[in-house]
């Protein structure tokens, strides 16, 4: 019996809207992309191929299509946004605009790996699969596109080396 | 960017990805998780009602064939065309055929095949005596 890719949808929901919020911005387009998405994935359920990957990796194939499909909509804030000093309430809220504005700078390649590594919880292998590259090739790329994007958190970003490979992971 | 500077703590930008990831409210994801669940359960409920009414049958039939009702069942349909066979099929028609003048004529030849095989059932001389009758004697 084929397995059903939506039978437990709130996490998948959650890392679809990651990707596509960190391609196109957090808000009311995004969720309807998310939206979009899971209509599509619902009428095309039986075309699901649990050889060919996970679940998330069908949806965010399904997902990129949408995004693809719709054109450049993106409307980000300017490279280095200067906004007021949080309170401690507002932080997290902060911290995600502030990381969404600056994965907005980047350019459409690295703001997919970026999507698809941090938004979506891939690891660089399921990323390579998903794009039809290698492993590797991608791991060298997401490293390019976190440095670009130390480039526009500034010095204090820059400085700090990156520790972690988790992006091999 | 200040809300950087402000925080004292090492800055790791892959954990600043992670944590700052874009979340859906949680309304949206409230709707739309009802909304794939709720088409996943009227799939299911389909194929259940399907399973059902093959297994209703099933059942009936299983019980039909132990009283001999799958035998009365084939010969009440067999009835049933040969009753339509004679309401359809106008019998005056018929007569009339039997009274041609064909068969008429070719009545009698049938009882006479008949006879030769009773004659070919008893015995091999009366078929002799008939075919030297009939047939011209072999001049060379």
């Amino acid at each position: 019996m084929r397995r059903d890719p939506l039978a437990n949808p709130e996490p998948l929901i959650r890392r679809v809207y990651a990707y596509v919020a960190y391609r196109v911005g957090d808000g009311p387009d995004a969720e309807d992309l998310t939206s979009e998405t899971f209509e599509r994935a619902l009428r095309y359920r039986k075309s699901y191929d649990p050889k060919k990957g996970e679940p998330v990796a069908w949806l965010l194939g399904i997902a990129k299509r949408c995004i693809d499909g719709r054109g450049p909509v993106l409307e980000f804030a300017s490279e280095h946004a200067d906004e007021p000093v949080p309170s401690n309430l507002e932080e997290d809220t902060v911290r995600r605009l502030t990381v969404a504005r600056a994965v907005g700078v980047l350019d459409e390649r690295d703001r997919e790996l970026i999507a698809l590594r941090y938004g979506a919880d891939l690891t660089a292998r399921q990323i390579a699969e998903l794009l039809g590259a290698r492993t590797n090739a991608i791991e060298v790329a997401l490293h390019r596109a976190l440095g670009r994007l130390r480039e526009t958190f500034g010095p204090e970003a820059e400085a700090e080396p990156v520790r972690k490979r988790e992006a091999s992971r | 960017m200040r809300y950087w500077r402000r925080r004292h703590e090492p800055f790791d930008l892959e954990a600043e990805l992670k944590a700052g990831r874009p979340e859906p409210s949680p309304d949206f994801v409230r709707r739309l998780e009802a909304e794939v669940r709720d088409s996943g359960r009227t799939r299911v409920g389909g194929r259940l009602r399907v399973a059902l009414v093959g297994a209703v049958t099933a059942v009936m039939l299983i019980a039909l064939s132990g009283v001999g009702g799958a035998g009365y069942a084939a010969s009440a349909g067999r009835d049933a065309a040969v009753s339509v066979k004679r309401v359809v099929t106008p019998g005056d028609v018929v007569k009339v055929l039997k009274r041609s003048a064909a068969i008429d004529q070719y009545g009698p030849k049938k009882k006479a095949k008949k006879k030769a095989k009773k004659a070919k059932k008893k015995g091999k001389g009366a078929k002799g005596k008939v075919k030297a009758r009939t047939r011209p004697p072999f001049t060379g």
